[in-house]
């Protein structure tokens, strides 16, 4: 249910935190590949299957996921003022980064396993 | 000079139009509202706007000119590009003409309780502040309330009823920033009480741009943001900007 209390300031606080820590990761990420690139396939699987790698890309996803609610919640409070339809879009809206969220973590767990 | 003015009576009109008017500038015409009262004091004395001070200090003829917001009394009606439009503040409903409703823009003023909250028992004459406590109240104090930074935010349009608006959120901050007032934590609990209040605010800046006093409610509501953290700032008031001309 924390989801639901993600409103006002705290919801703000977390859209900054989380753009901050994406927009670290990205620099780092591509500077990582742009200094010293992966030559193989191997040496690509090797980097992303160490176990800092995995829980920092998966913090990625999960700081991108709470982002997209954040910002996408406030474009339905925004623009969308019929109860019923906001009733229908934002569960729906749930369920997709949900589902987004599962699929990634099952690629992770693949990649670790 | 040619004007395209805005024109609406909900007794005659169905629905609004825009009416051409030709006018020649005289020495006299300096600013807008001068040639809008020439307009309807000798071509059409049906032609509607509110004004009185016509020194941009009472806010009350704050128009869309040229699809920007501001004071038609302090528009350099010289530098202004042919045709001149003028519109109502967008978003809020039309009384008639120029002129519009503005109960809403005060039902939101008012949720913010514009006035000191101050139990303690008052001094034998009144409450002072030191010259930097006063220093604070800068850049939030001077607002005319002229609606034109509310008008001209999406934010506003999208949830009049909800979102407090720039203004209001300007004169919050007014408040929350004044050393004499003692509900503090409150204002700032009320601002956070649900994602409308505050927190419709995208940070797009139109207030700031359109202001004309130069004020920037948009800092202002950066700092309500920061004390909501416990973050006190720099202490000081707020910068003011240069006004830009509206052509």
């Amino acid at each position: 249910m924390a989801v639901i209390t993600l409103t006002g300031l705290r919801a703000w606080l977390v859209q900054r935190a989380t753009a901050v820590y994406m927009l670290a990761f990205i620099v780092l990420f591509l500077a990582r590949f742009v200094i010293a690139p992966p030559r193989s396939y191997d040496e690509w699987h090797g980097l992303m299957s160490g176990a800092g790698m995995i829980a920092a890309t998966v913090l990625f996803f999960a700081a991108l996921l709470t982002h997209a609610w954040v910002g996408l919640r406030d474009v339905v409070l925004d623009y969308v003022h019929v109860v019923a339809l906001r009733a229908v879009l934002l569960p729906l809206l749930a369920l997709g980064l949900v589902a987004l969220g599962t699929w990634i973590v099952r690629i992770f767990w693949t990649i670790g396993g | 000079m040619h004007f395209s003015i805005f024109r609406y009576n909900p007794e005659h009109d169905d629905k609004p139009y825009m009416q051409d008017f030709r006018i020649d500038l005289e020495s006299s015409d300096l600013m807008l509202l001068d040639v809008i009262l020439r307009i309807k004091n000798v071509q059409d004395d049906s032609l509607t706007i509110r004004r009185s001070c016509r020194e941009g200090i009472c806010g009350s003829d704050a128009i869309n000119i040229n699809g920007r917001n501001g004071l038609a009394c302090v528009t350099n009606v010289r530098k202004l590009r042919e045709p001149v439009e003028l519109r109502p503040l967008p978003s809020f409903p039309v009384v008639r003409d120029l002129v519009v409703d503005m109960s809403r823009f005060w039902k939101q003023y008012h949720s913010i309780r514009p006035y000191l909250v101050n139990d303690e028992p008052p001094p034998e004459k009144e409450r002072l502040q030191s010259p930097a406590e006063r220093e604070r109240l800068d850049g939030s104090y001077e607002c005319i309330m002229c609606g034109c930074c509310t008008s001209q935010c999406p934010s506003s349009w999208w949830n009049p009823d909800t979102f407090v608006g720039p203004a209001g959120l300007l004169q919050a901050y007014r408040f929350i920033s004044d050393s004499r007032d003692r509900a503090t934590g409150e204002r700032l609990q009320d601002l956070n009480r649900d994602p409308y209040r505050l927190f419709r605010c995208r940070t797009i800046m139109n207030c700031t741009e359109v202001c004309p006093m130069g004020l920037s409610p948009s800092r202002a509501i950066e700092r309500i943001r920061l004390r909501m953290l416990d973050v006190e700032g720099h202490g000081g008031g707020l910068a003011r900007h240069r006004v830009p001309t509206v052509r």
